[in-house]
């Protein structure tokens, strides 16, 4: 009798069988939520150093209008009459006309400060995110103007869909408490700028 | 047999089942696991490593074109330096070339020969040295002054925590000094008193201002007696007398080679023997030459001969972009164009094509 006892039934076999099924599925669902945990601890954001402003952050966001926008770092910018951010490379004329603009959707306001000094903001209500004022600001200006996505609309999906196409590597996933990344600082004292 | 051997006793089936149960957790968790670094390295990463495109040097290369037939210099030698950083390049009238780079000023001779180093306490900005010898070394926020032995003589007051001088100049009694964060121009007389502040916008007498977009902001002491001056900003070298009064200036905004190519430029400038002058550009790097009225005559060099710099300007080519790309240039007592170009950490030197 105790031999038959010790033997392992076909019922206490399958039984074995669910419970370690149960258990895998218990791993994986663990993991699942660290995953999802982790995740809600840090957001996306582009590396201003690495970006090459190549347009598809316009085009790849799952939102409508991309949550990727351009910033201005006023701190870094010349505020220069002719910005090469906000101006077509040949102008016309130094003015507010839509064909002197490199900006597609007229997303930049040009200001005047002071002889000869202009102000450059950026309305993000009509920025897409293309990058084309990056491009001209980070050609021959200070690179006061770099793509950030912006917080208030990214949805913080899980894999984001330029992060995927993003030919520089520039996405990131960054701490939810620093969410951007920010040109210039202590870097830029250390080499006197 | 006894009961206590009995339970130790394991079945094959039990076998089987518990390695089922442990291999069913440990794939479970494994694969969890490898689920978690999947998605954790797609988000750091977020595409396939080595992949990078810099789709933005295809949108200068049209700009970037010069005219052959305008290039009339031609490449007749190099001067390396092991420094980390160049800022500053001058020449004396014996032709012997000094850096300014690092904390140090490096002395060559023409063929690329080190000659000398003087070691400085902190980072020189900008130089000249006169006929006898003494160096002027502009720091950021002062002017130290050397004898050809190396000895300091003096040392000008600080002028502030915003100031940056990019540029000295030396004539006969005074001394030019260009502050590109206070955006003036400062004389001082020979014992370093301060004499007058020149450039600073004032209507009454018809002075713009200087505009600085960028720590690019040089002068120099022409031959005409004049003291001329790049603003960056309005695209124009400047010409003022000793005493501020603004004479003259040339100089118009344009990506063609004619102009001066983006935002601010030009960066730095020379003066040839003759009058002429020597220009550098950023952005666009390139180095050309105009008549004193302010006419293009030629090219030394187009982008193309300064392909590395051209990348500093470009997206992804570093974490200060143009603000450090900027060349500077001098010339020799034949009319030989050096042009020190920081990224490549190399002067290089142009001589005129005979038959051009």
């Amino acid at each position: 009798m105790p031999e038959e006892k010790s033997r392992v039934t076909r019922r206490d076999f399958i039984r074995s069988g669910i419970r370690g099924t149960c258990l895998l599925g218990l791993g994986g669902s663990m993991g699942l939520l660290l995953n999802r945990i982790q995740g809600n601890d840090t957001v996306w954001q582009i590396d201003p150093e690495k970006c090459i402003a190549c347009e598809k952050c316009m085009d790849h966001c799952v939102l409508e209008v991309s949550a990727v926008k351009c910033f201005h770092k006023f701190a870094m910018c010349g505020y220069c009459k002719l910005c090469t951010g906000y101006f077509e490379p040949q102008p016309n004329a130094l003015d507010t006309g839509a064909e002197n603009q490199v900006c597609p959707t007229g997303a930049i306001k040009r200001g005047f400060v002071e002889h000869p000094y202009y102000e450059y903001i950026i309305d993000e209500s009509l920025c897409v995110g293309c990058g084309k004022c990056v491009k001209g600001c980070t050609a021959f200006g200070n690179g006061s103007l770099f793509l950030q996505v912006r917080h208030d609309r990214c949805l913080n999906c899980n894999e984001c869909a330029i992060a995927v196409v993003c030919p520089a590597g520039a996405f990131k996933r960054v701490p939810a408490d620093r969410p951007y990344l920010l040109k210039g600082g202590e870097a830029d004292r250390s080499m006197g700028l | 047999m006894t009961m206590s051997e009995e339970k130790k006793s394991v079945t094959r089936r039990e076998f089987i089942g518990k390695s089922v149960k442990v291999a069913g957790f440990a794939v479970g968790l494994g694969g969890a696991m490898g689920l978690t670094v999947s998605r954790f390295l797609n988000n750091a990463t977020g595409r396939k490593l080595g992949s990078v495109v810099n789709t933005s040097d295809h949108d200068l290369r049209e700009l970037s074109a010069v005219d052959p037939a305008l290039i009339q210099y031609r490449e007749a030698g190099k001067i390396t330096t092991s420094a980390q950083h160049l800022h500053a390049i001058a020449v004396d009238p014996e032709d012997r070339v000094y850096l300014a780079a690092d904390k140090s000023i490096q002395v060559f001779s023409m063929d690329g020969v080190h000659l000398s180093e003087l070691r400085l306490n902190d980072t020189p900005r900008c130089l000249t040295v006169t006929g006898n010898g003494i160096a002027y070394v502009g720091m950021r926020d002062h002017v130290e002054i050397y004898s050809p032995r190396g000895l300091q003589k003096a040392s000008w007051g600080g002028l502030g925590q915003n100031a940056v001088l990019t540029s000295i100049a030396v004539s006969e009694n005074d001394v030019f000094v260009a502050d590109a964060g206070n955006r003036v121009v400062l004389r001082y007389d020979a014992s370093g008193k301060l004499a007058r502040r020149i450039g600073e916008r004032d209507e009454s007498r018809d002075i713009p201002g200087f505009s600085v977009p960028s720590p690019y902001f040089d002068l120099a002491v022409s031959p005409d007696g004049l003291l001329r001056v790049a603003n960056p900003g309005q695209h124009r070298v400047e010409a003022y007398t000793f005493d501020g009064d603004l004479e003259l200036s040339w100089g118009n905004p344009s990506m063609g080679i004619a102009g001066f190519c983006g935002c601010c430029n030009p960066v730095n400038f020379a003066m040839l023997p003759d009058g002429k002058f020597v220009t550098c550009e950023k952005g666009l790097p390139r180095v050309k030459v105009y008549n004193a009225e302010g006419g293009l005559e030629s090219v030394v060099a187009g982008s193309e001969a300064f392909a590395k710099n051209a990348k500093v300007c470009a997206l992804g080519g570093g974490p200060f972009g143009c603000r450090t790309g900027g060349m500077d240039v001098a010339v020799d007592s034949s009319g030989s164009v050096l042009v020190m170009d920081p990224v490549e950490k190399v002067v290089r030197i142009f001589e005129r094509i005979e038959d051009a």
